[in-house]
């Protein structure tokens, strides 16, 4: 036993009203807050890589536009509509979970899973046929003083390509994972009603995946698009 | 700020956002090919510009929230203040030309410039 007195935890609401936490899930600005910063260095991590590609787009104009109008844009199109959708049904389903709509939520949750897989299945088409046409990270085609190397500026645009779309892929991934977790603490009774910050920062992660397709759609798939109707 | 919207509007809400965003899509789709051709990037980067601002504001509940807010715009601002930095840098690099940044790669370990 303590010998020290119960010093209560005090948050203030978006009202600027005082109150007693009770349990984690009570500070609910703070952790919306919380997670808020924990975005902020997502959006820096992204921000820094579009940035480099800027600069580079400056220097290797031409080879970015042709190697952009090589992308399948109706396969990235596609995914951008998917991950729209799913963006949808996540927020429908947090909404549901504030009004006590629990089965309807978990269905909303199943959806942006299923539309999750959908968007990495389709992503796994397209690397595979551009595996298949020897524009891959390693093949030869991307590594410079060979003859069978791509300009200079396409090395860069395809190198950039797969990292970021591969890094994005990697937070579907993540983001599927903590949709089934986020599954198991509501069957849990752990995220209710009167308790769902967990599920509103989920919700908050989604949208930043589907934030940073917003421009990585564009910036790879559309600017080379007025040049031919090309795709792998 | 109280929430006295009921579900009915906020669902309202979701699909009218939506709406927006699957129509920024299309335009996204067509524009490389129908107007400001020459200007694609700059017009694709808006439209996303545009597409990100609903997404922040209506689905990531942004509005209201000065103190968020202002961090958000702090991060982006903090890594605009870097870039330009290094920018600057990178214009002003001594070894620019044989450097395998900025100057094309002609064989392995060599560049298309000869060394000054």
């Amino acid at each position: 036993m303590s010998d020290h007195p119960y010093v209560p935890e005090i948050a203030t609401d978006r009202e600027g009203n005082e109150y007693e936490v009770q349990g984690w899930q009570g500070d609910f600005f703070g952790g919306k807050l919380g997670f808020w910063l924990f975005m902020l260095t997502e959006i820096m991590m992204f921000g820094a890589m579009f940035m480099v590609l800027t600069y580079y787009f400056t220097l290797h104009h031409d080879d970015f536009i042709n190697a952009s109008s090589s992308l399948n844009r109706t396969l990235g199109g596609f995914n951008t509509v998917v991950l729209l959708i799913s963006a949808l049904t996540m927020g429908l389903g947090l909404l549901k979970m504030r009004y006590g709509d629990v089965k309807g939520a978990k269905l909303m949750i199943w959806a942006t899973i299923l539309l999750a897989i959908v968007f990495l299945g389709v992503k796994a088409v397209e690397w595979t046929a551009e595996y298949n046409h020897g524009v891959f990270l390693g093949l030869p085609a991307l590594q410079g003083g060979l003859p069978e190397s791509k300009p200079f500026g396409e090395i860069i645009f395809f190198g950039m390509y797969f990292t970021m779309t591969g890094l994005h892929g990697f937070h579907i991934i993540v983001g599927i994972g903590l949709m089934l977790w986020l599954l198991k603490r509501i069957n849990a009774n752990q995220v209710n009603r009167e308790h769902y910050i967990l599920y509103f920062n989920i919700v908050l992660y989604w949208d930043l995946v589907h934030l940073i397709w917003v421009f990585v759609f564009p910036y790879y798939y559309m600017i080379g698009a007025g040049l031919s109707t090309g795709g792998h | 700020m109280a929430n006295t919207k009921t579900y009915e509007e906020e669902r309202l809400g979701y699909y009218k956002v939506l709406g927006g965003l699957l129509l920024l899509t299309v335009v996204t789709f067509i524009q490389p090919t129908m107007f400001l051709t020459d200007a694609t990037f700059g017009v694709q980067m808006l439209i996303g510009t545009v597409k990100a601002w609903m997404i922040v504001m209506y689905y990531m509940h942004m509005k209201g929230e000065k103190l968020i807010t202002a961090t958000v715009i702090f991060a982006l601002f903090l890594v605009s203040f870097f870039f330009v930095i290094v920018m600057i840098d990178v214009n002003n690099f001594q070894y620019g030309d044989v450097s395998h940044i900025t100057s094309e790669i002609t064989s392995a370990g060599g560049s298309s410039a000869s060394v000054h």
